[in-house]
């Protein structure tokens, strides 16, 4: 299950937070831990250089992309592993809607259309796309070029 | 919560660092929402503001039920536009407002209507929203569509329905069940995550399927699996599949080996790990099958990625644990990993090599350890004391320096957690290194000197006074304990009143120091503290003359609680003030095994100062009102046991039974629990015909029946029998539920008269010797084995034949006997050779029995095993081996 994909700007304020199967009591804990791990480590990072991190039985996969942070949250058959999947899809999606590594700014200039993304690579927990050019189309509804 | 994000800095004019949704407010987005409504939708506005209740949403913002409710009628609207980016967004705004399932209706048939659209893409959408909204009446009526979609050419509208099917399983498992055709073919797709997502179904729908899950790993491992992926959960299935396949192979080649061998050279780097874990965790695994898998995670240890790093020193660290010496060959690449930027690959790193290294590296790496601790946080800090303590205790002659490790490491700053990790740390290594005891004993008595946890300064001035005074010196622990009185807190301070009596108890040199100590604290102003202190005085002391303790004061103040603290409070609680004072005995002291649910929580390993695990509130009590409830059993005496209940019934069938045993010294009751699960009947006079014919000792003197058993409302039945007084007698029980049925009218839910008498068959039922044990354990095995002395030590050797593994022979002693397993005995490391187990329990007459069991296993499988009971009574030592050997 992938429990939680937090986007952070560079302060360490929440961008976007989708979390599945964490109890409303326990997101706070878990914000505050991201962004403290990020603000800890994530510094002189290079983009998209996957850093990992384990907390209990839960894995977090966690990077940076321009001014953006983003950590991903997994366990059981989502380890380390399928998280830096599910991450790279994500970090693929982002740079293709924003046509670089965003700025806080572009960031949120194009914020529905990262929320279509997320929308598209993790449904509820589960990892449903993960090709960035069949991202890009289904967003716009339409059909993936394979078929 | 973040703060609506804001102008960074001010000096800085740009318009570049202004937020679109700056000053963003729900109100006034809500207010902006009614351009949903208006005649002429504009579909960029629309979509503007779809955005902006996403972000509030995101932005953990809620919506009042009225609030959503409203939103969401808006939103509904919007499916009149042909606007194609706009429909996107409402379909995602639907899912993330979830409507409430009496709104879901406004929806659904536009829904319906996108489902079978030509448009492919709102197929899909329209799938994933239903499947998130819908409850299982709606699902019935669009499961047609929902299995046409799944073998759709279209591999999004596939996946989105295989999606939706594994989230449906969980709240509609037999609606997703009958879409097994379907998926099976999807498993077949040419799209790669087509077949992942099919699988992962095709799985979930057949996991307690072993035979089909076997076939489905046997078809897919030599057929083509298309995505990474997927080829990691096949590789997790097969996994299980072998595990399971492995008590049925005797010997030859592991099935599905190759395969596992094979991926480890796969492109894919998850693949390869996913393989490599497979295959370390192979049960039994040999170290011809490790080679290549650690080879391989060998090489990612120095990968320039932080994430293989982590998954191979994660991997690794794991096999440590069973197989240290086959990751030995990666100890250099390991080290170099000590200085790892990431400190939970460092943390594995070391706990790897504190388990892999030898005995002539334990310095070194205790120096680079020391360097490290200084800059890991407290969690990491734990793992790595347990890992330091294991070593310890695998290499005893170099307690010296590990101890001075750990007692730097004390005085440095740390939480609880770390602090008693430590402290556990050093209670273990004196208990098992007799050497490392004075010396251990200093560094707690220097650790109570300045410690900020009331919890852990209790626990170590308890653990003071029990092996303080059978030092060479104990009167240079007096100060330390001393002081306390003067510097603590009242809990503090009582818990050094008792360790200083405990002293004055057992060094007769010390004892006139001691009272005056005592008699200080009897101006002390806590109440506890008084009177602990005139307590020991007086016992201590008598009439105020320094003369030798006896042996029920040494009892008194060292001796076990022996009962469990939850049964202790509830005898407390239901005590009602008399002029009978309470009486200590009549708290039962069972341990009731844990719920199910509870067991298959990992199980923690007692820890140095712990307490003796005790069981949830006991259900002893209510066990023990009923049955003096019932006046054909109020002669019994006192209710020794009652055991777990035992199914007298296959699961689903028309009458669902169970029973409970419960001993007495001269009788054994049958608590039989009965169900009626036939709505139409009901159920009278339920009586159990017991044959005791194989149980020759026993003879049924009382029957109680049931008068009615409606449907769904369970009730008991009881048969009690009566046996030789304090024997344990043994047998088998063939049970017969007889009845009077009654046919019940559905419409008026009334019965009708004319009954019908009949029987129901149930399964047998054993009376064991493990019937007569209470599983009671003890906290420090070897104290409890040394104070019991060896008067009623029987000791013998049994051959327990050809076994499957040494665990499944150790596990089948132990529920043979019934007793406690101690201090984490019962777990056999796989691939050992011996084991040792300590059990502990109370025989029926409540006699205390201690069991030391030695396990080795040879070639072919042969067990041998030595028995040595110690017990308060040499009936019982003799009784254990004759059950034993009779088992």
């Amino acid at each position: 299950m992938i429990l939680a994909v937090l986007f952070a700007n560079v302060e360490g304020n929440i961008l976007i937070e989708r979390f599945s199967g964490v109890p409303a009591e326990e997101r706070l804990h878990w914000r505050s831990f991201l962004v403290k791990l990020g603000a800890d480590n994530l510094k002189g990072v290079k983009n998209e250089e996957l850093l990992v991190a384990s907390h209990k039985s839960v894995y977090i996969v966690y990077t940076v992309l321009g001014d953006v942070s983003i950590f991903v949250v997994g366990k059981d058959e989502y380890d380390e592993l399928a998280l830096a999947e599910v991450i790279f899809a994500i970090t693929s999606a982002v740079k293709d809607v924003c046509g670089k590594p965003p700025t806080e700014r572009l960031f949120l200039d194009k914020y529905g259309k990262i929320c279509l993304c997320l929308d598209e690579i993790v449904w509820k927990g589960l990892l449903e796309n993960t090709d960035k050019d069949r991202i890009r189309r289904v967003m716009r509804l339409k059909p993936p070029t394979e078929f | 919560m973040a703060q609506p994000l804001i102008k960074k800095d001010d000096d800085r004019d740009d318009e570049a660092d202004y937020s679109p949704f700056l000053g963003i407010e729900k109100g006034a987005v809500l207010q902006e929402a009614r351009v949903f409504n208006d005649p002429q939708l504009d579909p960029r506005k629309c979509s503007q503001v779809i955005t902006k209740l996403l972000y509030l949403l995101n932005q953990g913002e809620t919506f009042t039920k009225v609030e959503a409710t409203e939103v969401f009628f808006a939103v509904t609207k919007l499916f009149q536009s042909r606007d194609i980016g706009l429909r996107r967004m409402v379909y995602l705004m639907i899912k993330e407002l979830s409507p409430s399932s009496d709104e879901v209706i406004i929806v659904t048939s536009s829904l319906m209507k996108d489902m079978n659209s030509k448009t492919d893409m709102y197929r899909a959408n329209a799938i994933r929203v239903l499947c998130r909204i819908t409850d299982g009446t709606l699902l019935t009526q669009i499961e047609r569509y929902l299995k046409q979609a799944i073998v759709d050419k279209n591999p999004v509208v596939a996946s989105a329905a295989l999606v939706s099917g594994i989230h449906l399983l969980q709240t509609n498992p037999e609606i997703v069940k009958r879409w097994s055709n379907e998926v099976q073919e999807a498993v077949q797709s040419r799209a790669a995550l087509v077949q992942f997502h099919a699988l992962a179904l095709l799985h979930q729908i057949r996991q307690n399927d072993r035979l089909a899950v076997s076939k489905l790993v046997t078809s897919l491992t030599r057929g083509t699996v298309r995505s990474p992926l997927a080829q990691c959960l096949l590789i997790r299935y097969t996994s299980q599949v072998i595990r399971e396949s492995a008590a049925n192979t005797q010997s030859g080649d592991r099935p599905f080996y190759d395969f596992l061998e094979g991926c480890l050279r796969h492109k894919a780097e998850m693949v390869i790990f996913e393989a490599a874990r497979a295959i370390t965790e192979l049960s039994g695994v040999t170290s011809r099958e490790l080679t290549p898998a650690i080879t391989v995670l060998q090489l990612f240890l120095s990968s320039s990625k932080h994430v293989l790093r982590f998954a191979a020193v994660r991997t690794l660290n794991k096999v440590a644990m069973t197989h240290p010496m086959a990751v030995t060959n990666c100890n250099i690449d390991m080290e170099s990993l000590i200085s790892d930027q990431n400190r939970s690959i460092a943390t594995l790193a070391i706990t790897t090599l504190l388990k892999t290294g030898n005995e002539s590296s334990v310095d070194r790496l205790m120096k680079q350890i020391t360097n490290f601790m200084s800059d890991i946080a407290d969690e990491f800090k734990i793992v790595v004391v347990e890992a330091i303590r294991s070593l310890c205790l695998k290499f005893p002659l170099k307690y010296r320096s590990l101890m001075n490790f750990l007692s730097n490491i004390l005085r440095e700053e740390g939480g609880f957690e770390y602090k008693k990790a430590i402290v556990d740390s050093i209670v273990i290594l004196i208990r098992d290194i007799p050497e490392a005891k004075e010396s251990g004993l200093l560094h707690l008595c220097e650790f109570i000197e300045d410690c900020e946890f009331t919890y852990l300064s209790t626990q170590i001035l308890h653990f003071l006074g029990i092996e303080g005074p059978k030092t060479s010196d104990p009167c240079k622990y007096i100060r330390y304990i001393y002081n306390r009185v003067h510097l603590e807190n009242a809990t503090v301070r009582a818990a050094a009143v008792s360790t200083l009596a405990k002293f004055g108890a057992l060094v007769d040199a010390l004892k006139p120091r001691i009272f005056v100590l005592l008699r200080r604290c009897l101006f002390d102003g806590d109440d506890e503290v008084r009177d602990r202190a005139t307590l020991y005085l007086k016992t201590l002391a008598g009439d105020g003359q320094v003369v030798e303790t006896d042996k029920d004061m040494q009892a008194f103040l060292f001796g076990p609680l022996d009962i469990p603290l939850v049964n202790l409070e509830t005898s407390l609680k239901n005590y009602e003030p008399s002029e009978e004072p309470f009486d200590i005995h009549s708290v039962p002291k069972e341990v009731k095994s844990q719920p199910l649910a509870e067991k298959k929580a990992p199980g923690k390993k007692p820890t140095g100062l712990g307490a003796p695990p005790i069981g949830p509130p006991s259900t002893v009590d209510a066990y023990e009102r009923l049955l003096s409830s019932i006046p054909e059993f109020s002669n019994f005496g006192k209710l020794f046991k009652s055991s777990a209940p035992v199914e007298l019934t296959e699961a689903e069938t028309e009458y669902a039974v169970n029973v409970v045993k419960h001993i007495f010294d001269g009788h054994v009751v049958f608590q039989y629990n009965c169900t009626n699960t036939m709505p139409d009947q009901l159920l009278e006079n339920v009586t159990v015909i017991v044959d005791a014919s194989d149980a020759e000792e026993f003879s049924e003197v009382a029957s109680k029946p049931l008068r009615s058993l409606p449907y769904d409302s369970p009730g008991e039945t009881f048969v009690a029998f009566e046996k030789p007084e304090g024997v344990p007698a043994v047998g088998k029980f063939s049970n017969i539920l007889k009845f009077i049925v009654n046919e019940v009218d559905p419409t008026t839910g009334e019965a009708e008269d004319d009954g019908v008498e009949d029987e129901y068959q149930l399964e047998d039922l054993e009376v064991v010797a493990a019937d007569y044990m209470m599983k009671v354990g003890v906290s420090n095995f070897r104290n409890a084995w040394e104070s019991m002395g060896p008067d009623f030590e029987r000791v013998d050797e049994y051959g327990l034949g050809p076994r499957e593994s040494l665990a499944e022979a150790v596990s089948a002693v132990i529920s043979l006997l019934g007793m406690q397993p101690c201090e984490g005995t019962e777990v056999v490391p796989s691939n050992s050779r011996s084991h040792s187990c300590l059990l502990s329990g109370v025989f029926i007459g409540n006699v205390r029995v201690l069991v030391s069991l030695q396990f080795g296993i040879d070639g072919p499988k042969e067990v041998a095993m030595k028995l040595a009971v110690r017990s308060e009574d040499e009936s019982v030592s003799d009784a254990i081996h004759e059950i034993v050997a009779s088992g």
